[in-house]
Formats: C-alpha cells, sequence, structure tokens
C-alpha cells in the first residue's frame, strides 16, 4: 500500500477539502464540484488495492486487459489567498460489516490523508457530509459545524446559515459523524491540525433514498467558498437540483396520507424552530418501503 | 505475509498446476471438482491459510446439524504434479488473500499455470450440451490453450453498479506477479444452481484431464449423469407444467417469471426427496 505523489507543487497557506461519499454524497459532490469549479490539477493518489474490492473488469478477445479499483486522488489549485488541496475517494474502506469505513484500514487510510496534509503544510482540514435533520426537502438546508479544537468554534459561528451541532434543536451537546468524515477529523485532532466537518442537512425521511441530495451540496459549497473565498458560482448545482427536486417530489407524493400530512407541518415551520418528528412507525414503513419507489419502474419515477 | 499461512508438510513437486476452486458457486461446481480430484487422486493438505483475518469469526454457520467453518486449504499430488486450493470465499482483505495463493505457488510451489473454476448461472435447459469458456491472463496462455477450444474472444466490461469475480480479481493478482493462468466457466442451467450438475462437473474435469493427463476414470460421474437425466425425465413427466417450461427452454423460449420460479422450486424439492 503506497501513497504515490506525481507532483509535489510548492504552496503557499493551503488548507485541505476532503470528501467520500456517503448519505446522498453530500460531501463527495460538495468536495468535486468545487474541485471542478476551480479547475484543480492532479498531484497523487493512494493506491487502492489494500483498501478495495475492484470496480470493473474489463477482457478484450477473452484476455483480462484491465482491472479498476475506486480511486482515492489528490489535486491542488493555486489560488489568490491561499491554496488548495483536494482529496476525492470514490469509496470509503470498509473492513468489517459495518457500511461506514470504520477500523484499521480507515485509520489507515484517514492517516494517509493526513500526511499528505502535513507535507504540503495545510493549516487546516475540512470534511463534508450528511446531517441528518427533522426537516422538510422544500427547505433550503442548513450547515451543521463541528471542529477538533474549540477555538475554531467562534469562526464557524461568524459563517451564514451554519449552526454548531450542539445549537440544532434538541440535539442537546452530544453527537457523533460516522465514517471516514469524522474519523479523519478526529484523527487530525490527535495530530493536532485544525480540522472542521462541515455536514448539510438532509431530511430523515430521505437518508435512505439511494440518490444524491444536491441541495445540501449546495448549502456546504456556500459555506466553504465563503471560508475559503474561493468565489465558486453558487448555481454551480441548481440544474441538477433542479432534477432530483422532481424525483423527491414524485417519491414524496406516493407516502401514504398520514405520513405526508406530518411531514407537511414541518413545511410551515420556520428554520430553526422545533419541527414535528415522524413516528417510529412512520420510520419503519419508511425504511421498509423507500426503495420500493426506485424500482416501479413506468409506475414511479 | 507467512504469518498467515500454516505450512502441514512440503510435497515434492517439480513444476505443477495450480487448480483453484471455491465452496460456493452455481451447482457446487468447484466443490464437486475438489471433491473428485480428491477422491481419484489422493490429493492431501499441506497448508492453510488463518482464517483470522479474512473471515468474521463471530460465531459459525450451521447446516444440515453440521457446523461449518471458513476453510482455504492447498493440497497437493505430486505425482500428477498438481496443487488444489479450495477455500470458502473470504469476507475482508481479498488482495491479501489472493496474495497468500500466489504466494503460496509461486515460492513454494513454482506453479506454473494457475486454473480457477466456476460455476455461472445459465438459462438453458439442463439437457443442452454444457457451453464452457475461458478469460486468460495473457495471449500467450490463450494460445497455449487453443486447442481446447475455451475461448469465444469474449469483450466484457462490468456494468456500472457490479463486480467483478473473485476470480477476475484472482486472475488479476496472478498476472501482476507474472503467473500464468486462466478462469473457466461453466453455465450451469438456473433450477440446477443449488443442485449438482455432474454434466458442468464432468465439462471441467475432461478439460483438467486432457490438459494435465490425469487418467479420469468418469464411469462415477457418468452414471450421476445418468441418474439425473431420469429422474428429471420422472418429474417432467409427472409433472406436465414443469415438462411444459423445460420444453420452453430446449425451444430457446423465455420463462415467465412466475414458471421461472416454479421451475426452480419444483426441481429443488424432487431432486431432495430422491436423494433422500
Amino acid at each position: 500500500m503506497a501513497l504515490i505523489l506525481h507532483r509535489e507543487p510548492a504552496l503557499t497557506n493551503p488548507d485541505m477539502i476532503v470528501g467520500w461519499p456517503g448519505i446522498g454524497n453530500i460531501g463527495l459532490i460538495t468536495v468535486d464540484t468545487i474541485r471542478q469549479a476551480v479547475q484543480a490539477e492532479e498531484m497523487g493518489e493512494i493506491e487502492p488495492w489494500d483498501f478495495f474490492y475492484p470496480s470493473k473488469v474489463i477482457i478484450r478477445g477473452s484476455v483480462l486487459t484491465d482491472m479498476e479499483f475506486p480511486t482515492s486522488k489528490f489535486y491542488y489549485k493555486r489560488l489568490a489567498n491561499r491554496d488548495i488541496v483536494f482529496f476525492v475517494g470514490e469509496e470509503q474502506p470498509v473492513s468489517r460489516e459495518s457500511m461506514y469505513a470504520e477500523g484499521a484500514r480507515a485509520y489507515e487510510m484517514a492517516n494517509m490523508v493526513l500526511d499528505v496534509a502535513e507535507k504540503f503544510g495545510c493549516g487546516r482540514i475540512y470534511t463534508s457530509g450528511a446531517a441528518v435533520a427533522i426537516t422538510h426537502h422544500t427547505h433550503k438546508p442548513r450547515v451543521w459545524a463541528v471542529a477538533n479544537q474549540k477555538k475554531i468554534l467562534a469562526e464557524l459561528k461568524t459563517y451564514p446559515n451554519m449552526v454548531l451541532m450542539s445549537e440544532v434543536e434538541g440535539r442537546g451537546d452530544q453527537g457523533s459523524i460516522t465514517g471516514l468524515n469524522g474519523l479523519l477529523v478526529g484523527t487530525a485532532k490527535k495530530r493536532k491540525c485544525p480540522g472542521v466537518c462541515l455536514m448539510g442537512e438532509i431530511p430523515d425521511y430521505l437518508s435512505r433514498v439511494p440518490f444524491p441530495y444536491p441541495k445540501a451540496s449546495q448549502a456546504v459549497i456556500e459555506v466553504l467558498s465563503e471560508a475559503l473565498n474561493l468565489n465558486v458560482d453558487p448555481h454551480v448545482l441548481d440544474g441538477m437540483i433542479g432534477q432530483m427536486d422532481t424525483v423527491l417530489e414524485s417519491v414524496y407524493q406516493q407516502f401514504p396520507a398520514e405520513i405526508k400530512e406530518r411531514l407537511e407541518q414541518r413545511k410551515e415551520t420556520p428554520q430553526a424552530k422545533p419541527r414535528a418528528t415522524i413516528t417510529e412507525e412512520d420510520q419503519k414503513w419508511l425504511k421498509e418501503h423507500i426503495d420500493d419507489f426506485f424500482k416501479k419502474g413506468d409506475k414511479g419515477v | 505475509m507467512t504469518d498467515f499461512l500454516k505450512f502441514l508438510g512440503k510435497p515434492k513437486l517439480r513444476n505443477p498446476a495450480m487448480v483453484v476452486c471455491w465452496d460456493s458457486d452455481a451447482g457446487q461446481l468447484g466443490a464437486k471438482t475438489v471433491a473428485h480430484l480428491k477422491r481419484e487422486l489422493g490429493a492431501e493438505e499441506f497448508c492453510d491459510i488463518d482464517p483470522v483475518e479474512f473471515f468474521p469469526l463471530g460465531g459459525v454457520s450451521i447446516e444440515n446439524d453440521v457446523v461449518e467453518f471458513p476453510e482455504s486449504s492447498f493440497y497437493a499430488i505430486p505425482d500428477r504434479d498438481l496443487v488444489i486450493f479450495y477455500s470458502t470465499i473470504p469476507r475482508y482483505e481479498w488482495f491479501k488473500f489472493l496474495n497468500l495463493i500466489v504466494d503460496v505457488a509461486q515460492e513454494h510451489c513454482r506453479v506454473r499455470e494457475m486454473y480457477t473454476i466456476g460455476g455461472m448461472i445459465a438459462l438453458g435447459a439442463h439437457t443442452a450440451p454444457r457451453d464452457f469458456w475461458a478469460t486468460f491472463s495473457s495471449p500467450q496462455i490463450k494460445k497455449s490453450l487453443a486447442p481446447y477450444e475455451l475461448s469465444r474472444e469474449l469483450d466484457f466490461e462490468t456494468p456500472p453498479g457490479g463486480r467483478p469475480t473473485l476470480n477476475s480479481f484472482l486472475l488479476w493478482t496472478a498476472k501482476q506477479r507474472n503467473l500464468q493462468g486462466a478462469n473457466l466457466w461453466v453455465p450451469v442451467p438456473f433450477y440446477l444452481i443449488s443442485a449438482d450438475d455432474p454434466r458442468s462437473q464432468k465439462r471441467v474435469l475432461s478439460f483438467l484431464n486432457d490438459r494435465l493427463n490425469l487418467g479420469f476414470n468418469f464411469t462415477r460421474i457418468d452414471a450421476e449423469i445418468t441418474r439425473l437425466d431420469e429422474w428429471l425425465a420422472n418429474l417432467r413427466r409427472e409433472q406436465v407444467e414443469i415438462d411444459r417450461s423445460i420444453t420452453k427452454l430446449e425451444g430457446n423460449q423465455r420463462l415467465s417469471d412466475t414458471e421461472h420460479e416454479k421451475l426452480v422450486k419444483e426441481v429443488e424439492e424432487y431432486l431432495k426427496k430422491q436423494e433422500g
């Protein structure tokens, strides 16, 4: 297992932005969108063999010519105020039964990413993921934030549409972040590297939907763009958001009337006020049926 | 890596071929192939892979009141210059696991070529001849196996959302380390995948027999083919719907979902009853 750097550019005052897939693919879309918007250049990768099962075999004339694996790549961009290093992982390394990265392999990958951050002198690490929230899909998602050092929190409060996790209605001061987006900021803490995890809100009833939720990525992009002065077009994901809104509205209309009625109450409640929760029974029903809406072919979406 | 390997002996091998089979594929093709090789040629276990890194060991599974446990064993047949690897499919750390297989093949046995065996689900009838094809690690081994008519000049890419088979992953791993090999595939009729398909087994064993000069006697497997054919002929006589479905398959027609499910269920139950 190895880290391969094709280039070692001299960077000024860089920060690192990291994204892996997860709920609604919020983190991955966030980081990949910014990476493409600023036209970052590839600089290296983590060899995949020990972390991932291959994703594609290529056979030509009955001869196995190639095998493709999920990629874990580093990019960089020189900007006016500060340079940025990007890390984009196509998959999280899953070593045991959990659907989220955990254990030795995940820790190993987190440390390899941080090795690069350290090598290029990154001052801060940003990860991005999903915040499963009691909200409605017609609302603009807020961005929840946590940091691995107390002194960063005051700065985070200055960004618009951002809320510290402890300030989210009904959450209290306890919480957790599953997978590598959480593990990386934790490992960064151990290595005394400042880190922030930004999580875009996704409604609880959509958290199992096997589709992206770009609206939340857009919200995180806005925050990162301001925090790092990136000047990313705030409408960059409008097309994808429009498409997904149509799909999600169609799924939503197929929910049973009583669940929809409870969810509709959220629509009327202003942001940052406690909203109607769905019952355990509703949650069970959604868990069991949400996939069906995407399997109905011409009857569904 | 040798920490994961437990050697029980050091067989005298010259420059052997290696056959790799897994315990769960369509028609139990791997398990049956290994059983035949061991029974006919008297294979002896000489090494196994420690399961702790590669399998969930939180308990055991039970099959027909018998406790199952992951097995990953190497067997040698010195007088035929043959190595067999038979294993439960690992759940974790695949690359490390596959490299251990190649370690034993190259560093401990000087294996010259490796064959993986895989059964795959076919939509045809059991009365049709079994197809047999291969994917190769290089044009050289493809050429050397040309007399066996294994190549179908296949072009393939795993579709989005799919995953390559473990046999493909192993062939690629072996190729990276300059070990020549081929993945051998035999389609097994879909209604025989949880039972035996001796015709598929014979197809694989005939190839190995010809390629590796194993001197097999096929009397037993021929008897199994005859017995299965008779059982399925009886079932067709007893159940008109089953006969109609198999006849449709023989005419290359597709079955409805209901016909498909019924055929699988009835054949499985009938064969279980026959086997007592």
